[in-house]
């Protein structure tokens, strides 16, 4: 218990540094959630071009796949605010032995990669997806209740652990192969699959982005649960199983990939 | 205080090819190349002492350091500082060791100074009262406070490595890491840092262990040097043992007035030594006669009145041997005894 | 000529190098890339299977498949992002270094990114469109590509390649403006997917946005040359759709050398 609070008042004393370096420059801020913001809504526009040529996609009507994405935005952006210094250790901090830095102090290693950034880019998918569910709550399509509301807590929280661990977990490789963005590249990319109804794909996809690297129960799967009735509310469930196996396996990864540790210079 | 036992540390890296078809090479192979960095190295360090690290680049310095500190995992052997192997509990570890690597800051970069101390007061758990103690005894070595509100990256170097130190001694540790702490600095900065280390080692018995290639830092600071060369440890001991041993060589310049005669001219035989202890080497372009001798076989006058007899002298440099040739020495006497013990193995086969 | 060759080939030699050093990069970039495509691929599968015309937009299902894949081959070639470059030169603040030596600083970075185009070429490009013949011929049971249509599409896609990276650089004059680029970046890599033809055929959309297109360079970067390629031009509208390509590339080369004339004047000025 006092270690937790030790280190949720570290995290407030590291992240407020943190926004005073980024508060300098606002102009950056406002891009970057622009940025976020512009590549999301192109993604609505499509849909919105595809729809004039057809009533409904597989069952699957406009509106409600405009909340399957609006969902699936949420998740990302919690996940995106709060570890997006996790690309780091994938691209730079070990090859460059930056993570030199992290072992010489009495913290927890993986608390000091997170602590480190906030991205506020992250707001922008965070924006889109409110704008969505919203936009989609008005429209009447969402089932909600008590029932819906407490699960929709706990589904996004579980997808953002989701998302945490597959990032934690491609980036570790790093550890061993020095550079590991590519590779991270690829499994986080795999999350646009699962921004559209599973339907669609091949067995195969389906089958990867299902349990191999779990994004549909990061969007689409949770997602249905609250647009139609016939989804049981244990595909909840399943998620945070999901979650929790996810996690264990990426950051016993990431211990084995800190003790094999190389640093640079050589 | 610390104990370093037999501790090796391998680096496995895939093979590489020059030039663009060696890209594409690459590309496909699997070999491998396999790097002993650090070969079984043992020492013991006692609490107070300040011991310099020295070897040249690529001798394992930093990976030894790195070991130390928790940073790397031996291949093999351990390392146990106060009772605590840092790869075991690194961060047991942690709180007991300040780490200055010259080349890389441990500061926040885009934050004035104090915010650096503040954050680090929070992290190493120090009490207000102990802070403000301990603020007071680095301002008074460092003179941290005229740019303590400046942002880290503003800063000079001299600046910014005097805020390093103070940043890893805020948490008063035990044992304080140096990695060319003096590394680019000028004269003047260099010789505060050195004071400044001196007192806090004074002050706190913090032990110290430094790696430089500066040969002033050993001299002020270090009362025993560990050398080592290509992963082994080769000498470990005072600088005056060493000097002693090792430092007998001498060399004298001597600039002459042009002469034919001096190309030929051969100091030894005309001091009646063997010519392995007085080489003598003469630069046509600057009229320059190079003696290097042992003082402990010839004295300086000698020679110098054999020359004036020889020929007409402008001017004299007498050089003192420096550390950096005094490791290069003990470099070519440790390889040469490699030579010759392996001969004699063979000879025993 | 050849002087001027020797100077800057190293630049396209180097780049080469470069992304061959990165073996993992050199495999996991072609499956990177090829995900939107086949997210592309099943989506349209099944927006055909949900519609109940056979032409969508002006194309079969058919030739969609064609489009999104060669679409893809085509943006691999062409959007070479040299305002990354360029945004790290002025970040490292090389680009006064540039100055200094007696190239020029949009050549060099022309020519590296000429570097980047064969070497996207031979290895993820040229193989998919190989696969894209193999499945056109075997599965859909059309003819192979007519080897004019061929020819006119890769003069296309130089042009289109020119054309990119002319209008990149000066997008990425931008980076002399602020220094955290990223985010305009990323919402220059959404926007061009729209506009270029990437994402969806320029067909889709409603005509008065297709009307303001014709008036803008960047249908010409990828909707022109997947269109040759499926022999939706021929004739006169080809020659006006290659002279609409070359006209693009001249303007923004001569735009570009204004652009740059005036920031460097101001990097002189400010001592950047």
């Amino acid at each position: 218990m006092n270690t937790l609070k030790r280190y949720l008042r570290l995290y407030r004393v590291l992240v407020s540094q943190f926004l005073k370096t980024i508060m300098q420059s606002k102009v950056d801020f406002l891009m970057g959630l622009l940025g976020f913001f512009f590549t999301q809504i192109m993604g609505i526009a499509f849909l919105y071009l595809v729809f004039e040529q057809i009533p409904s996609l597989q069952g699957w009507s406009l509106n409600q796949l405009i909340f399957i994405y609006g969902f699936a935005q949420i998740p990302r952006g919690i996940d995106h605010l709060f570890t997006d210094n996790i690309w780091m250790i994938a691209w730079r901090i070990v090859i460059n032995g930056d993570f030199d830095r992290y072992m010489l102090r009495p913290m927890n290693l993986f608390f000091q990669v997170i602590a480190e950034k906030l991205q506020p880019d992250a707001l922008g998918e965070l924006l889109v997806g409110t704008l969505l569910l919203i936009y989609s709550l008005s429209k009447g399509i969402v089932i909600v209740d008590a029932l819906h509301i407490g699960l929709f807590l706990v589904s996004i929280f579980a997808g953002a652990i989701i998302y945490t661990s597959i990032k934690l977990f491609f980036a570790s490789i790093a550890f061993w192969v020095k550079i590991s963005g590519p590779f991270l590249q690829v499994a986080y990319e795999m999350a646009d699959f699962a921004k559209y109804p599973t339907e669609i794909y091949a067995r195969a996809i389906r089958f990867i982005i299902t349990w191999i690297i779990p994004f549909a129960f990061v969007a689409y799967l949770p997602a249905s649960f609250f647009l139609k009735e016939t989804v049981s509310g244990w595909i909840i469930g399943i998620e945070c199983l999901i979650a929790l196996v996810f996690w264990c396996i990426a950051y016993a990864l990431f211990k084995k990939g800190t003790s094999i540790y190389e640093s640079a210079g050589n | 205080m610390i104990d370093v036992k037999h501790i090796s540390k391998d680096f496995v890296s895939p093979k590489k090819y020059p030039g663009l078809s060696g890209a594409i090479k690459g590309l496909f192979s699997r070999e491998k190349v396999i790097k002993n960095a650090v070969n079984d190295i043992s020492f013991h360090i006692d609490k107070g002492e300040i011991v310099g690290y020295i070897g040249s680049n690529g001798a394992g310095k930093s990976t030894t350091i790195k070991m130390m500190t928790g940073i790397l995992n031996p291949t093999s052997g351990e390392c146990i500082a106060n009772g605590i192997n840092p790869s075991k509990d690194r961060k047991a570890n942690a709180k007991n060791i300040g780490v200055v690597f010259g080349q890389r800051t441990q500061l926040w970069w885009d934050l004035p100074l104090n915010e650096s101390f503040t954050i680090l007061k929070e992290i190493y758990n120090v009490s207000d009262e102990d802070y403000t103690e301990r603020m007071k005894f680095l301002n008074e070595v460092l003179d941290l406070e005229e740019f303590m509100d400046r942002p880290v990256r503003t800063l000079s170097l001299g600046q910014r490595m005097r805020g390093d130190l103070g940043a890893a001694l805020l948490h008063n540790p035990k044992v304080l890491y140096l990695d060319e702490p003096t590394i680019g600095l000028d004269l003047v900065v260099k010789d505060n840092i050195r004071k400044a280390i001196k007192k806090i080692n004074e002050m706190y018995e913090t032990t110290i262990i430094l790696t430089t290639h500066d040969i002033g830092d050993i001299e002020e600071l270090c009362n025993r040097i560990i050398i080592i060369d290509k992963g082994r440890k080769i000498y470990d001991g005072s600088l005056e043992k060493l000097k002693d041993i090792y430092g007998s060589k001498r060399k004298i310049s001597i600039e002459v007035k042009p002469d034919d005669s001096l190309r030929t001219f051969s100091l030894s035989s005309k001091l009646n030594i063997s010519p392995e202890e007085c080489i003598t080497e003469y630069d046509e372009k600057s009229y320059t006669l190079h003696v290097t001798f042992d003082k402990h076989q010839i004295q300086t006058p000698d020679i110098l009145s054999a020359i004036m007899e020889m020929a007409d002298v402008k001017d004299v440099v007498i050089q003192e041997t420096d550390l950096a040739e005094i490791v290069k020495e003990i470099y070519v006497t440790v390889q040469a005894g490699l030579a010759h013990s392996a001969v004699q193995d063979r000879k025993r086969n | 000529m050849k002087k001027k060759l020797k100077i800057y080939l190293p630049f396209a030699s180097n780049e080469l190098k470069r992304q061959l050093a990165y073996k993992g990069a050199f495999y996991l970039f072609i499956l990177v890339s090829l995900f939107g495509s086949f997210i592309n691929y099943y989506l349209w599968m099944a927006i055909y299977g949900s519609s109940e015309n056979n032409i969508l937009g002006g194309l079969t299902k058919n030739e969609m498949i064609i489009y999104v894949f060669m679409a893809y081959v085509t943006s691999s070639i062409v959007t070479i992002s040299i305002s990354d470059w360029v945004s790290d030169d002025v970040v490292k603040g090389t680009v006064s270094m540039n100055l200094i030596k007696p190239i020029d600083y949009r050549a060099s970075l022309i020519v590296r990114a000429t570097g980047d185009m064969i070497y996207r070429f031979l290895a993820p490009a040229i193989f998919i469109w190989i696969g894209v013949e193999v499945y056109k011929v075997h599965w859909l049971g059309m003819p192979f590509t007519n080897i004019s249509y061929i020819f006119f599409y890769l003069l296309s896609c130089i042009m289109s390649f020119l054309i990119y990276v002319l209008f990149d650089f000066c997008f990425g004059m931008i980076a002399f403006f602020t220094t955290y680029i990223f985010g305009m970046l990323m919402a220059k890599e959404a926007l061009l997917s729209f506009l270029t033809g990437q994402l969806i055929p320029i067909s889709f959309f409603p005509e008065i946005f297709q009307n303001v297109f014709q008036y803008l360079p960047f249908s010409s970067m990828i909707y022109t040359p997947v269109m040759i390629y499926l022999g939706k031009y021929t004739g006169e509208t080809l020659c006006f759709m290659l002279l609409r390509q070359l006209i693009w590339v001249l303007f923004l080369y001569i735009l570009g050398s204004l652009i740059w004339k005036k920031v460097t004047k101001r990097l002189v000025v400010l001592g950047g």
